[in-house]
């Protein structure tokens, strides 16, 4: 067969693969014997998980009062962790379904990944709310809304910290299903290939009895584009409820109508910046280097420089509102506090690790450059996490009322915790590169026609190529 | 009295399909849409990923599962809205909540019961959908596939002929098969 390769874009997978070598090297690191290299960083990882949770341990049989928070400041480390941690995981949503409904074929390579890093990081991310209530075992009656024997005494629905563990339980449920949707046709794939009878069964069980049957692939792929539908919405009230928190109050410096939109710009810019860390150490030491190519790697970097901008312009705008206003307190927050009060060194860092940093990538050469984007991926994890920090504790330590005036000082027991957040994320995620498939197998294979003859597509942009007419491709076809 | 009979347990019928196993998407879709038009009862086809065009060419309705999403999340909806104004809003002698004073607000703010409406719209629309996706396709932890083809969760495209469909005539069959450049022809048992 002759293939017509498109002129207009490079080929989403480089190296031309066959549908067989797809499926071999994405399971090869499932089938193979962790490297040093694994249990090196795995090790890492779990030495980071047990000391975090040792600190949660310290902290639930000594009370809150082992955090450095005062009556001032009664949001700290918790919270800025809690919204750290949520953003990071809007980046899998977004790829999974908005860029799905987009029709941006790229995010093939990345989606497997990039949502169970959502579903690692909300996991962070719902320890923190817990833990912060002092005494959890509690919490399900301040949470949740469930008939009991206190009147019943129900939770108060006008209350953005209810609407939070709505958003964040259906978000978690809805990104796990999503994603268990996704693996069905792959886990028959690696189910099909096992040598080991355990194996087969374990897979078995999980790939619920996948036959490839194109009367399945219909119902499939409906499903597919419904949750993507559903998600998409989803994933944006997310982070939109998350800055409720804080933009329902009477905060300066939270009390802003523009919380919404900017979280959620932002949540996506230090999701990004995650992926892009994990996948250039992913594709590294898995050797996946042609499944997710530099261009896939540049595609995020450009989608990091724009969501940098929004969130540059959502900084602008707050002074700007906070001048204009001519509100005293606002004036306060931002002028007289934020920018140029004892918190200054934490905005100065958020503004060059969050706006000037990403600016580099205005250079292809940059945006090419594995250690470039390594490394201000980086920049821009700490910068978003300093980001949340400001808006936090910059707003709370210098209130209405001088004499309440305090500093925030974070002891070992809040730096531990979050330590140990970074370790049950790649804790997990060097577990799930072990055992499931990291790369989407079937929507890879799907799209390997991007760039060759592929006569059904016609009518999207991608095919527009010096080939015959479809009904002439397809009669060759059937005469080839 | 007439001695019973002993109960004789009926071989189970095990179904037979012919299949033709193809290595390319075009080949599947083109073999497909000859053996819809000689009138071949045409059973399924297998591929390792979606091939767009396929259900057309084999003549597959749209997907109902639209509807399962909108009555789920509906019912998420109308959910969410009877819990809130149930717990928040509602006090009769007989049936009652528990409203709270809080702050003065109101007690039926629809405005603030609009995001966990919202939430569990979702959340129903989403679950639903896939329990239809898995009641639809019949599939469920520990179930085998029906009909296990070699290969086709890799690289192998399949298409299953139902022999004791109407019009089914095996010469025409597998010559259709063979002609459209087959990698192999066979009869495949279905698991029971």
């Amino acid at each position: 067969m002759s293939s017509t390769a498109s002129h207009l874009r490079e080929p989403l997978v480089t190296g031309n693969p066959t549908l067989a070598q797809i499926s071999d090297e994405v399971c090869a690191p499932m089938e193979r014997k962790p490297s040093w290299m694994w249990w090196t960083a795995f090790l890492l990882a779990l030495s980071a998980l047990i000391a975090g949770f040792s600190a949660i341990g310290y902290q639930l049989y000594n009370g809150v009062g082992t955090w450095g928070l005062n009556k001032t400041v009664g949001w700290g480390f918790d919270i800025t962790n809690f919204v750290f941690w949520i953003g990071i995981g809007h980046a899998g949503t977004l790829i999974s379904a908005i860029l799905f409904l987009f029709r941006q074929k790229w995010r093939t390579s990345i989606n497997r990944s990039a949502e169970a890093m959502t579903l690692f990081a909300v996991l962070c991310a719902a320890i923190f709310p817990f833990i912060h209530m002092g005494r959890p075992w509690f919490g399900a009656y301040w949470i949740m809304p469930y008939p009991n024997m206190r009147g019943p005494l129900w939770t108060n629905f006008r209350s953005p910290l209810v609407w939070d563990v709505f958003a964040i339980s259906t978000y978690f449920t809805i990104s796990a299903v999503f994603w268990f949707v996704g693996l069905i046709p792959d886990l028959a794939t690696v189910r099909d290939r096992a040598k080991t009878a355990l194996r087969k069964k374990i897979y078995g069980v999980l790939s619920l009895g996948w036959s490839g049957s194109n009367r399945h692939w219909v119902h499939y792929e409906t499903v597919y584009m419904l949750l993507a539908g559903l998600s998409t919405p989803l994933v944006l009230s997310v982070h939109t409820i998350v800055s409720m928190d804080f933009a329902t109050s009477v905060e300066p410096g939270w009390h802003t109508t523009i919380f919404p939109p900017y979280f959620v710009a932002g949540a996506i810019f230090s999701g990004f910046a995650m992926v892009l860390t994990l996948l250039i150490i992913t594709r590294k030491v898995l050797s996946i280097e042609h499944l997710i190519t530099l261009n896939h790697l540049e595609n995020m970097a450009k989608i990091i420089t724009a969501t940098g901008m929004m969130v540059g312009l959502a900084y602008g705008t707050e002074f700007l509102i906070a001048w204009y206003s001519g509100s005293n307190y606002e004036g306060f927050v931002f002028f007289s506090n934020r920018a140029t009060g004892p918190y200054a060194w934490a905005y100065w860092t958020m503004i060059s690790c969050n706006v000037i940093a990403p600016q580099v990538f205005w250079f292809k050469k940059a945006r090419r450059n594995i250690y470039v984007l390594f490394f201000f991926s980086l920049v821009v994890n700490v910068g978003m996490w300093f980001e949340r920090f400001v808006i936090i504790v910059t707003s709370l330590h210098r209130d209405y009322l001088p004499s309440s005036w305090a500093m925030y000082n974070p002891t070992w027991v809040e730096y531990t915790t979050l330590l140990g957040t970074f370790g049950l994320f790649f804790t997990l995620f060097l577990l799930f590169t072990r055992v499931l498939p990291v790369v989407a197998i079937g929507e890879v294979k799907a799209v390997l026609g991007f760039a060759r003859r592929h006569p059904e597509t016609t009518s999207q942009p991608h095919a527009v190529t010096a080939q015959p007419s479809p009904a002439a491709a397809r009669v060759e076809v059937a005469h080839g | 009295m007439a001695k019973k009979a002993p109960k004789i347990q009926e071989p189970k019928e095990i179904k037979q399909y012919l299949v033709g196993v193809y290595g390319t998407e075009e080949q599947i879709l083109a073999v497909t849409a000859a053996v819809v038009q000689a009138g071949l009862p045409v059973h399924d086809t297998f591929t390792p990923y979606a091939v767009h065009g396929l259900d057309t060419a084999q003549g597959l309705p749209r997907s109902k599962l639209t509807y399962v999403t909108g009555i789920g999340g509906l019912l998420g909806l109308l959910t969410a809205l009877t819990l809130q104004i149930y717990t928040q809003s509602i006090e009769t002698p007989f049936w009652s909540g528990w409203p709270l004073n809080v702050g003065g607000k109101p007690f039926m703010p629809l405005t603030a019961f609009v995001p966990v409406s919202f939430e569990l719209t979702v959340l129903f629309g989403g679950l639903i959908t896939v329990g239809g996706l898995l009641s639809f396709c019949g599939l469920l932890p520990g179930r085998k596939p029906r009909l296990h083809i070699e290969g086709v969760t890799n690289d192998r495209f399949a298409i299953a002929l139902d022999p004791t469909g109407l019009h089914f005539d095996e010469a025409q069959a597998k010559t259709l098969l063979s002609e459209h450049g087959a990698l192999e022809i066979a009869y495949v048992e279905e698991n029971a």
